[in-house]
């Protein structure tokens, strides 16, 4: 039987130390968080944020956005962005691993370049835990 | 056409998924993600955000079955999809370590949805473990909600027959205290 992700405690540490490095790559990165599919909190940026429920929440939406996607017959989800007046997110999948990142930047970050860094991170995450 | 609105609540592994694919008429929009707490409940997904499916009872009735992601960190989507139901089947499995606790916890959630409708129960795996018997049922919803008419059933979620009796009864009952201004709250049982 598998252990989830956000209960081993390397898979912790590294994923936090990435989201630190994430923040130092992208100043107008304000929050962001790896979380599993089912909805678990596995680190944060702030650290001292709480990401119980925002983890529940963006979990949520990669498989609402996985049932659109399958829905309307365009394949599987890539990435979802959500555009506000006060800033964007943008989350995808960690490729290979049952993890999603989430991340919110303020609005000095153009969406694509948002887009570019939350995919990079990402695939960041992946190599760290192939 | 007639519409209504119901919503499968309950905890994880009570076969809320099961239930609306017992009963769709079309393909179920499903939410699943890898289940992370199989040292808790033994299945390999569970749902993250809702499962829908569509049934027409009778030719004119059609019937949008919504259902919830059991565990509590998914409560934001509890509050979204209590807002557009009618009515409730709470299915609990005979098997959870508390039945009679999730039964009034989840009651206790979505009882807005019996001032609304009306509520039904079923109780799943009941061939696994024999669970509360009927009578421990109703003194539990006597002791916590005194009042309140809600039928109770054994069901098995993958039984088509055997959900559709449940929900023709909820909605049976949502239609009779529509036509009839009856009160949500009901003195006798």
């Amino acid at each position: 039987m598998s252990t989830g992700l956000h209960l081993k405690p390397d898979v912790v540490e590294a994923a936090s130390t990435l989201l630190g490095e994430m923040k130092a790559a992208a100043s107008s990165l304000s929050y962001a968080a790896l979380l599993t599919d089912d909805g678990f909190d596995v680190a944060r940026y702030p650290v001292k944020s709480d990401g119980e429920r925002f983890a529940g929440m963006a979990s949520s939406m990669q498989a609402l956005g996985d049932a659109v996607a399958h829905e309307l017959s365009i394949g599987d989800s890539e990435y979802i962005i959500i555009a506000s007046g006060k800033g964007h997110v943008v989350q995808l999948r960690v490729p290979g691993q049952e993890l999603v990142l989430s991340a919110l930047f303020d609005n000095d970050a153009t969406v694509g370049h948002a887009l570019a860094v939350t995919r990079s991170f990402a695939q960041k995450a992946a190599d760290l835990l192939a | 056409m007639a519409e209504h609105v119901i919503l499968f609540t309950g905890p994880m592994g009570a076969g809320k998924t099961t239930a609306i694919q017992s009963l769709s008429e079309i393909d179920v929009v499903r939410t699943e993600a890898n289940n992370s707490e199989r040292h808790i409940v033994d299945k390999a997904t569970t749902t993250v955000a809702l499962d829908y499916g569509e049934i027409l009872v009778g030719s004119e009735e059609k019937v949008r079955l919504y259902g919830i992601p059991g565990q509590k960190r998914f409560n934001f989507m509890w509050t979204i999809l209590k807002k557009r139901a009618k009515g409730m089947i709470l299915l609990v499995n005979a098997d959870a370590p508390d039945p009679l606790a999730e039964l009034t916890f989840f009651l206790d959630e979505f009882r807005v949805l019996y001032d609304r409708g009306g509520v039904v129960i079923g109780v799943t795996r009941a061939d696994v473990m024999a669970g509360p018997t009927l009578a421990e049922i109703y003194e539990a919803l006597e002791r916590t909600n005194p009042g309140l008419v809600i039928p109770v059933f054994t069901v098995d979620p993958r039984e088509r027959d055997q959900m559709q009796n449940l929900l023709l009864t909820l909605v049976v009952n949502i239609e009779m205290r529509a036509a009839f201004g009856m009160p949500s709250v009901a003195g006798s049982r």
